[in-house]
């Protein structure tokens, strides 16, 4: 039962940097790179992509500690990636008629996500 | 002139804090439900979470945006950036499609990848479709009852 709090500690505290994380990055884009495409979903999501395919690889080489995988995982990685967004945002471009936009968006993001996780895993394999 | 309030630029960040740990908590005990209950494992039942989160996301998007209810900034942030933000993941489903992609090959990855997608665009619609049909009743319902006291 202790044990089961700490993972469920991990996560929760992985989540706050998580979402923290993407929130300030976010703001950051919306101020440095435009206000009309969601450039700081997309950097997260394909960041956060790429991080959880090198992470993996790396957490099973060194037999991680379960509770070191909770807080990177689901905990951190999880929560700093995020799906909703993503379809809100491909949504409101559909929306606001912007259909070149909305297909790149929409379709680009799970298609470069699937590059990013890809590059992270055979980069970890190639590394370690 | 107003003096901010102390401890108000924290707010925010502590409006997601709070969301981020109910929404991943949430994703991690529905998780763990699903594998016990149903042996779900990851890829169906992160389907299942981002899914759900899109329809919520559906709702509360509309919900926020109404004039009649007018979500606190604050409580967008938790709920939307906190809370949702944080229940659904895009990583998680990305490791998953590259696994399924080794495990059980093209069509079992294809089918989990483009369908995610699609499903969790369907299920915002539907929480979009719902929230702004059961607000028209209310506005309806508002107009009946201004109608009746102006005559």
């Amino acid at each position: 039962m202790a044990n089961n709090l700490l993972l469920l500690i991990a996560v929760a505290a992985g989540s706050i940097f998580g979402a923290l994380g993407r929130y300030y990055i976010t703001l950051l884009a919306v101020e440095k790179m435009s206000r009309d495409f969601p450039f700081g979903t997309l950097v997260v999501n394909l960041s956060g992509a790429f991080l959880i395919g090198l992470c993996s690889v790396i957490l099973k080489l060194i037999k991680a500690d379960p509770a070191l995988y909770s807080l990177v995982i689901p905990g951190f990685l999880a929560s700093y990636t995020t799906f909703s967004t993503y379809t809100l945002d491909t949504f409101t471009l559909f929306k606001l008629s912007r259909y070149q936009q909305a297909l790149l968006y929409g379709l680009g993001s799970p298609l470069l996500g699937f590059l990013a996780v890809e590059l992270g895993l055979n980069l970890g394999q190639f590394l370690f | 002139m107003p003096q901010p309030t102390p401890g108000a630029a924290y707010r925010p960040a502590l409006a997601i804090a709070l969301g981020a740990i109910a929404g991943s908590l949430c994703r991690y005990f529905l998780g763990a439900w699903l594998n016990q209950s149903f042996s779900l494992d990851p890829p169906y039942s992160t389907l299942i979470v981002n899914v759900s989160g899109c329809f919520l996301m559906g709702i509360l998007a509309t919900l926020s945006l109404d004039d009649a209810i007018r979500l606190h900034p604050e409580m967008r942030l938790l709920l939307l950036t906190g809370f949702l933000g944080s229940y659904t993941t895009f990583s998680s489903y990305e490791l998953d499609s590259a696994k399924l992609l080794q495990q059980k090959g093209l069509t079992a990855d294809l089918t989990y990848w483009l369908g995610s997608v699609m499903l969790g665009f369907i299920a915002l619609r539907l929480g979009i479709i719902l929230t702004e049909w059961i607000l028209s009743r209310f506005a309806s319902q508002d107009q009946c009852l201004e109608d009746i006291h102006s005559n």
